[in-house]
Parts: structure tokens; sequence; C-alpha cells
């Protein structure tokens, strides 16, 4: 019986297009044709969705694990300066979700003092969460474990955000919106990675990639007497070819960024403006197909903040009508925030004989100079 | 670091099994003598193309498995009063411009001058 159906529906002998006049091959004919079209019209886009469905949860599901394993590694590394019987992992869990709500920008009248104020606020909070979490450790150590949190925090919310989408994209059966996320996996997920392998990083008090600037002005200052000259700023005067040149730098070796730019503008004020150049050193981030290490020229504020400190030199530079240099490492994000390659550290002196040259070539004897290394110090003392 | 992109030799496979695949269709339809064994031919060239599928997914999964790198971690130490460089892995606690007591050579003050990460890549 099984046989005869078989041969009526695939006539043996004919091929799987038969092109008889017999009622069989008229039926497979049919039904080729009406497979081919409910594949074409019906279920094409369902196949797709399917797809990048699957790819979008395969992703999801890489991500909740970083997301996972980095708020384990949080709460490692609060515990260590814990008192014993504190319930850290609630209180770590709930600051994950920690947010800032940016300032208003419809009225732009004074939205960096605004942006500056709450960015404060957020510091204070978070330094005030780590003395009470992990009330035993040190300076430096306080330091590591916010920018640890910080890590955690960024995994959370690139986690949630995904989920969120494919979450929607499973409810409205929607395509596009499949697609989208998709093709925007690739850069996601590197920049996961690039957190989650920091957040190791940060754990072990190693200096990162944007530690560059920090580093190039503790080679210039190291051994030299040393000031608080804003938070978290230390300053050191440098004899450089018979000019004074001031190096600033966030305090290490914790992971500190301070305030540069605050710093920037005291020195100038009090200074009366008599500066003859600024220069600022930073990370950069490269293109693919440069390499990394690479060291650039240019002129401007080098320093990635959200606004606030790039703003006050920029407008106390231009106040004083004082030259901006910029020198910046060219680097990616991932080495930006993980342990710092020898390439980088090779940089350092590169960019340190740059400064002494443009100092020769571009001020005279007895001017004085600013010099600002910019970026994370963890890791790096002075 | 982990890849999302399949290795190419992955997707040349399964280019290759789907091409076969077709083939034994075309061959099952026009080929007088070998449509006797259309329903051989037809279930052949469905699990080439199952087998192709296979390989386009799971190929793209052992790739993500096969390139995690890990980093070795160096502490350069120097000295102030000396040209003398010592390296040694890294172990917590290490920055740079730490002082890391008398030097061995001229009993100067060494300080750890660098620390930097040479990747090293894990099969």
């Amino acid at each position: 019986m099984n046989i005869v159906v078989v041969n009526m529906v695939i006539p043996v002998g004919q091929g799987l297009f038969p092109t008889g006049n017999d009622l069989s091959s008229i039926i497979l004919n049919i039904l080729w044709v009406v497979f081919f079209f409910s594949m074409i019209l019906l279920f094409n886009q369902r196949l797709q969705i399917w797809t990048y469905q699957r790819n979008v949860e395969k992703a999801t599901i890489k991500l909740q694990m970083l997301a996972d394993k980095s708020r384990e590694e949080a709460l490692k590394s609060v515990q260590k300066y814990a008192q014993e019987n504190t319930d850290v992992r609630s209180q770590v869990t709930a600051f994950l979700d920690f947010f800032t709500i940016e300032p208003v920008d419809r009225d732009p009248f004074g939205v960096l003092n605004r942006l500056e104020h709450l960015l404060d606020n957020r510091r204070d909070r978070f330094k005030a969460f780590v003395a009470q979490i992990a009330p035993k450790a040190g300076k430096a150590e306080a330091a590591n474990t916010e920018d640890i949190l910080e890590a955690a925090m960024a995994l959370n919310f690139i986690f949630k955000v995904v989920r969120h989408y494919l979450i929607l994209g499973k409810k409205t059966k929607s395509l596009m919106i499949f697609v989208q996320l998709d093709m925007q996996l690739p850069l996601i997920m590197k920049m996961a990675e690039a957190y989650f392998n920091a957040q190791k990083t940060f754990s072990a008090g190693k200096p990162i990639g944007d530690g560059l600037g920090p580093l190039v002005a503790s080679k210039l200052m190291y051994g030299l007497p040393k000031r608080i000259i804003a938070e978290d700023i230390v300053c050191s005067e440098v004899d450089i070819s018979n000019r004074k040149a001031y190096v600033l730098k966030a305090e290490g070796p914790g992971g500190l960024l301070g305030k540069p730019g605050e710093a920037v503008k005291r020195l100038v004020e009090e200074m009366s403006g008599k500066v003859a150049r600024i220069f600022m050193v930073d990370a950069s981030s490269k293109l693919e197909g440069e390499n990394t290490g690479e060291v650039v020229e240019g002129v401007g504020a080098a320093i990635g903040d959200p606004g606030p400190e790039k703003y006050k030199i920029e407008e106390v530079a231009t106040k004083y009508k004082i030259p901006l240099d910029a020198i910046v490492c060219k680097m990616d994000l991932e080495e930006a925030l993980t342990t710092m390659k020898k390439e980088i550290v090779e940089a350092s002196d590169i960019i340190i004989e740059k400064i002494k040259k443009a100092i020769v070539e571009r001020t005279k004897e007895g001017d004085v100079v600013i010099i600002a290394g910019i970026g994370n110090t963890i890791g790096i003392g002075q | 670091m982990m890849q999302r992109e399949r290795q190419p030799k992955f997707a040349m496979i399964s280019i290759l099994l789907t091409l076969g695949a077709f083939i034994l269709f075309v061959l099952a339809t026009i080929v007088d003598p070998l449509s006797n064994y259309s329903n051989v031919l037809m279930i052949a060239g469905l699990a080439l193309l199952a087998a192709s599928w296979g390989i386009y997914f799971i190929g793209g999964r052992s790739l993500q498995r096969a390139e995690i790198s890990t980093e070795n971690v160096i502490t350069v130490i120097g000295c102030r009063g000396c040209d003398i460089r010592e390296e040694r892995p890294f172990s917590e606690g290490d920055y740079v411009f730490k002082e890391v007591g008398p030097c061995k050579k001229c009993s100067g003050i060494s300080y750890i001058r660098a620390i930097y990460s040479i990747p090293i890549k894990k099969d």
C-alpha cells in the first residue's frame, strides 16, 4: 500500500519533475509548484526571522553569562574589604541598576554646569556606596572597586538592552528589529567583551591602555615634590630646557580620573594666564587599519570626558589665548580598558621626546607650560 | 577574544555540499538512465542539504570556543641609580613607580618601571 502511494506521488522512472500526462505526474508537479510558492511567499520571512532570532538569542545568552560573571567578580572584589555579616550581594545587585539622568538640553544655557553637578553627585554616590559596603578598602582599593562596579554596571546594561529588543522582536514578530540587532551584534559583543576583560584588569590593579597620559606625566614628575591641585589631581614642577613645566595627572595608583580640567583652569588662573602652551596627552580610539601605539599630534583639548572638564580647558585657553597642543596614542576600546600593551608603554617614551622637542621649538626660555596626562591612572603611581 | 564570523573553511564546505545536492536534483530530473533512482537521489540530496546547514551553524559555534586568548603580564624593574633592568611576572600589588627595595647592583632605590601585557593565543 505504501509503495503504491509513494509511486503515485513520486513516479519512479520519471524523475522528480515528471513530464508525463498521467495523474501522478500532474499531482507531483502541482505539489512542487505549491511547495515552491509557499516557501517563497509564505515562509520566506519566517525563515529569515528564525535565523536572525537565533543569532540574537545566542548573543543574549552569552551577554547574560558575561553580566552574571562580572557581577560575581564585583561581589568577590567587594567582599575582600567588607565587614563580616554584611549582605553585600543584595546591595551590589541593586546598585548595578543605578542610573544618571542627563540634564535637559532644550535650553542649552548652563548645561555643562548642570552636567558637572550631576556627575559630581554620581561620583559622590559611588564613593559613599563603596565606603559603606567595603569599609576596609584604602583609597586605591576603593577607587579600583568603583571601576569594577562601573564595568559590571555597563555589562548589566548592555545585556538588558539586548534582551529588551529580543523580547520586543519576538512579541511583534518584527524582522526589522532582529535584522538591526543582528547587524550591530559584532560591535555590541566586542564592547561587552572589552568591559568584561577590563573588570579582570581592574580587580588586579594593573595599568590599562587609557593610563597612557598618566604614565607620561608620571615619567616626567617621578622623584619630584607633588601637590594636590584639584580633586584627585597631583601636580609637579619640572624643568625642561629652562622652561618651567607644570605636569599634572590623576593621583595613582588607584583607578581615578580626577578633574584635570579644573586643575588646568586653576593653574592658569594662578599664573594670571601667563602660560605659553598647554600640552595634553591622552589615549585616542584608533580606526581599523591603524596601528596600536601610533603617536599622533594635533591641536585641541585631548580629553574624552562627557564635557565639563574639556569645556573648562577650552574656556581658559581661549580666555588667555593659550595654544592647546594634543598628543595622542592610538588604541581600540578593548586595549584602552585592558592591561596596557607593550606598544603603548613604548609610545609613552616617544611622546615624552615629542613634548620636549615641541617645548624647545614652540616656547622661549623662561616660559611656563602645562603638561596634562589625561586618563585612568589605575596601576600607575607617581 | 571571541568572534562571530564563521571560519571560511566551514562556509566553503557548506557551499560545496549545497552544490552537490543541487547537482543530484538536476541529474535525477534530466538524465534518463538515473530517473529510476530518483527517490534515492532525492533523499541523498536532502541529506547533503541537511549536512550543509548543520556545518554552517555548528562551524560558527566552534570558532567562538577556539579563539580565546589570554595575556602574559610582565613587571619591569629598574633602578634610580643605575641601568639595571629586570623582568618578572606581574603580582598583585604591583604598580608603576612603586619602590621595591634596594638595587641588587648599586644598592640604589629600585622601582617598577613598567607593567605591560603580551598576548598569548590559546588553541
